[in-house]
């Protein structure tokens, strides 16, 4: 256990070391810099830039700056904003937090309607209703997220039922806290449903596909001759047998944490690390871009972690082959 | 059972999610609010009555930026989303009333300019209060002048403050007056004391010395830290979704009647990242007010207008514009760069372009007819400025065709019967134009230039590129054929597009950062701005600057295009709600603006 726990930790810290050098580095090579916008701005002089630059040390080599910049991330330190003029790790961790509450409400209300959805519609599988199903996820897949998104802005701002954007209202401070509840709650309804949305069809038919699979194996239909009630049969031994693909995607549910939602917090002005990482790249605001680039990292490289837990405590096979080794 | 169980954990999953993530937004944000201090009795406080429409107290407004402003520090802010949000919380000296465009006193009540144009005496107003109480004198003007101009600060506006090379001097003379003195006379008068912001000397100086200054201000900064002479003070910042300021109750104006301003009690800054979603927020009654609209959606809110007015306060002084790659390349230039170069140089090909391109199309169809169509660098919006003896000739396919033969140009057909041009040599007159991805209006402005050009016979490629990456074309690898750009002035004076017409500009886009003028009417244009620069008599400024239009007219080194309207939009229940050309549009005159509603709209 414990050395298949290590090779997973070492493989980890080295895609983090590639993924942290490709960003740098094409971010750095990307033509451009912070402060050329500054350029355009008839105030300020040639003279004043080239100071403002040294001073950042924007000019320096990229192998220096990585350097410095790898030595200070051992201290915790990510790196100072350009544009902010503060440091980047406190404003990534408001942005991310915010993220987190977002894509993960959408996470767990998909996984609660895909489960269900899928194990039901795997068991109906050919009939009228799974049919039915097939073709609602199949128009889901169809719809653009970004179409979804707007559509669904433009119902808000004709009914007024919920707010068309933002995190919380304005007034939120002098709320109660039932009122705050509520608040966020109907600040979240838009953009958790566009994620749902999006990512319900595809983990629907992962669950469905899975299940099927399971409930033609020999050892369910034994089990249903002994007269095991059909809901039993489902939940407590087609969906165990059908768990490794549904693991995986669970595992990669939880790395796209961080990074699968930055269309729906543009759209939906939602204070997220999408926004913030999405200005940051127009601005090359070079630590920003690090940072946000490693925390998604970070978070995809954990959810792969867990997934490999998890199918390694499911899975005798794996726990067998990795006691081999 | 055992699904019921897996159920609750589900269920429990969610509001544990919920109550963990979520908990930071109940606790936690709260600032601490800048003492009160009370006015004491028998100061002497030399207000200042502002006219205009008296209004209610209380209520607040709510706008959204397009971005989170980056600092409260008016030292080190260059973004727009900050400027608009300084100039509601600082005082400069003397001001540019944004209607008039005429300067009035601001913290200076008074101002005397020796005959030499060297001395600017001015006096400070008595009883000025910062905004958390503090009282204003004249070692925090000191302290002021002394931060921008010091080179470690890195201050964006510090090049202002250099005349003839020579930073201004300040001098206290007594507790309210004080004098700068120039190496030089300075044109722009008075106005050059605009948007310095004073800042509060008690709450800086440590931070000065320890030389983490351009660090302060940041928008973490408690409110009990940060300080200014405006209308509102910091209240509350939550990242990525709002700034909120709150009135300043020491601040230095009244209306008619007497009552302190501001009359709100709050603005709220939202940030939204898009457009449309700042129009979606206006519609669905969230935002008070909008400001820097495009046309389709300043149509879309016209036509559906209810509970808000729409205003279009006429062309801004942004300018758009065509140029031409005319930097000298070396001898390592491409063969290909130095044949259009060959063209570009030309003047009457340039002017044919000028002649070929219908700016009218591009007002009706880039700005919806909501602009002016421009032949010179200023504005209708800058009508003291603008020359008025140069006209816009109307498009001219036949004189930009006979320019073109006595350029040494053909035009022929190409293979499918249209007509295509070619240079002496007899090789087809073909370059791209490279603009803004970003900025759709100047990517719809390039696409009609290609159309018209075809009609010359010219084939012309549109390259979108990313703003930073056409940056670096332009003013660093020079890679480029011909660009479509744009300038929003700051001020209508046109010392603040200096850096543009001057051959060592940085922003002389044509050919930037020239060491000796490359052509005699580039020499011609440095002499006359370097005058008007220097020159104290406005009569006199003016003469010199229509020269610079005539010479940027008859030389093209750009092709001016068309400016904008700036468009915005208020509750009909805002009162005072004046939309100015000049930057911030609607919050101007944020002092004066008004909630009909008053204090029940801060219930809202």
């Amino acid at each position: 256990m414990m050395r298949f726990l290590l090779r997973r930790l070492g493989h980890a810290a080295f895609l983090l070391l590639g993924v942290s050098v490709l960003a740098f580095a094409f971010s750095t090579l990307a033509p451009g810099n912070y402060f050329d916008e500054m350029r355009l701005n008839p105030q300020i002089s040639a003279e004043r830039l080239s100071a403002l630059r040294a001073d950042y040390q924007v000019d320096r080599p990229m192998a220096v700056r990585y350097a410095r910049w790898a030595v200070a991330l051992l201290h915790g330190d990510l790196g100072f904003s350009f544009a902010y003029n503060t440091p980047v790790a406190p404003m990534l961790w408001t942005r991310a937090r915010n993220t987190l509450l977002l894509t993960g409400t959408a996470t767990v209300l998909v996984w609660m309607l895909a489960l269900p959805l899928g194990v039901w519609s795997a068991e109906k599988r050919g009939r009228p209703a799974d049919v039915a199903l097939s073709w609602a996820t199949a128009v889901l897949l169809i719809v653009p997220d970004l179409a979804l998104a707007l559509g669904l802005l433009v119902l808000a701002v004709r009914s007024g039922w919920l707010p068309t954007g933002g995190m919380v209202s304005v007034g939120f401070d002098g709320f109660s806290a039932g009122q705050k509840i509520r608040d966020l709650v109907l600040h979240l309804v838009l953009p958790v449903t566009v994620l749902v949305a999006s990512a319900l069809p595809v983990l629907l038919r992962h669950v469905r596909a899975a299940v099927a699979e399971a409930l033609e194996a020999s050892f369910l239909r034994a089990a249903e001759g002994h007269g095991i009630s059909r809901r039993r049969l489902l939940y407590r031994y087609a969906l165990p047998a059908a768990a490794h693909p549904l693991i995986a995607l669970f595992g990669f549910s939880l790395g796209a944490l961080l990074s699968g939602s930055l269309l729906a917090e543009v759209v939906m002005s939602w204070p997220g690390l999408g926004p913030f990482l999405l200005e940051g790249i127009l601005a090359r605001d070079l630590y920003v871009v690090i940072g946000g680039v490693l925390l998604s990292t970070l978070f995809l490289v954990a959810g792969n972690f867990a997934a490999d837990l998890l199918l390694y405590w499911a899975d005798p096979r794996i726990r067998a082959e990795a006691a081999e080794r | 059972m055992s699904e019921l169980r897996a159920k609750s954990a589900q269920m429990g999953a969610v509001v544990a999610l919920v109550a963990i993530l979520g908990c930071s937004l109940f606790v936690g944000r709260a600032k601490s609010f800048p003492p009160q201090h009370s006015v004491p009795a028998g100061e002497k406080e030399e207000i200042v009555r502002v006219a205009g429409e008296g209004g209610r107290r209380g209520g607040r407004i709510v706008i959204a930026l397009k971005a989170e402003p980056k600092t409260l520090n008016p030292l080190t802010a260059a973004d727009t989303p900050s400027r608009e949000v300084i100039s509601t919380m600082q005082g400069d000296l003397v001001h540019i009333n944004r209607a008039t465009q005429l300067t009035e006193p601001a913290l200076a009540k008074s101002w005397k300019i020796s005959p030499d144009g060297l001395q600017y005496t001015l006096t400070l107003r008595q009883g000025l209060k910062f905004s958390d109480g503090r009282p204003v004198d004249m070692e925090d003007v000191l302290f002021t002048f002394r931060v921008y101009l010091d080179e470690a600060v890195h201050a964006t506006q510090r090049d202002l403050l250099i005349i003839d090379g020579k930073p201004i001097t300040v001098r206290k003379v007594d507790a309210q007056t004080v004098v700068f003195q120039l190496a030089k006379p300075y044109g722009v008068g008075e106005r050059m004391f605009d948007s310095w912001s004073i800042l509060p000397r008690h709450l800086l100086e440590t931070t000065y010395k320890e030389g983490k200054l351009a660090q302060s201000g940041a928008l973490g900064t408690a409110a009990n830290q940060w300080a200014g002479l405006g209308p509102f003070r910091l209240k509350e910042y939550v990242a990525g979704q709002r700034l909120v300021l709150e009135r300043n109750p020491y601040y230095w104006k009244t209306d008619e009647q007497g009552n302190r301003l501001p009359y709100l009690d709050e603005i709220v800054f939202l940030f939204v990242p898009s457009a449309d979603a700042q129009v979606l927020r206006f519609q669905s009654g969230e935002t008070d007010m909008i400001s820097r609209l495009g046309a389709e959606n300043f149509s879309v809110l016209s036509r559906q207008a209810r509970d808000y007015t729409m205003a279009d306060a006429g062309p801004g002084l942004e300018y758009n514009f065509l140029f031409f790659n005319l930097n000298e390349l070396g001898e390592k230039a491409p063969a290909e760069m130095v044949r259009k170069q060959g063209w570009f140089r030309s003047e009457n090909f340039r002017q044919a372009v000028s002649l070929a391109i219908d700016r009218e199309a591009i007002v009706r169809l880039v700005y919806q007819g909501r602009g002016a169509a421009l032949w010179g660098p200023v504005t209708p919006g800058n009508p003291r400025w603008a020359n008025a003896a140069i006209r816009y000739p109307g498009r001219s396919l036949d004189k930009s065709r006979q320019l073109l033969a006595g350029a040494g140009f053909r035009l022929t057909n190409d293979e499918i019967g249209g007509p295509k041009l070619v240079d002496a040599e007899g090789k087809p007159v073909e370059f791209s134009i490279i603009t803004s991805s970003s900025n759709a209006d100047r990517a719809k402005m390039a696409a009609l230039i290609q159309d018209d050009l075809k009609q010359v016979g010219m084939r012309v490629q549109v390259v979108p590129l990313e703003l930073r990456s056409l940056i670096d074309r332009v003013t660093q690898t020079k890679e480029y054929d011909t660009c479509v750009l744009g300038i929003a002035s700051f001020d209508a004076d046109p010392n603040s597009d200096l850096n543009v017409w001057l051959s060592s500009g940085g922003m002389h886009l044509w050919n930037p950062s020239q060491k000796h003028a490359a052509t005699n009417w580039e020499a011609e244009i440095d002499r006359l701005m370097e005058q008007q620069l220097t020159a104290t008599n406005t009569v006199e400024r003016k003469k010199l600057y229509d020269r610079v239009q005539e010479i940027l007219v008859e030389h093209h080194p750009m092709i001016f295009l068309a400016s904008p309207d700036i468009l915005v939009g208020a509750k009909k229940g805002i009162g005072n709600f004046h939309p100015a050309v000049l930057e911030p549009y609607v919050l101007w005159n944020v002092e004066q603006l008004y909630q009909r509603n008053g204090a029940e709209n801060a219930r809202r």
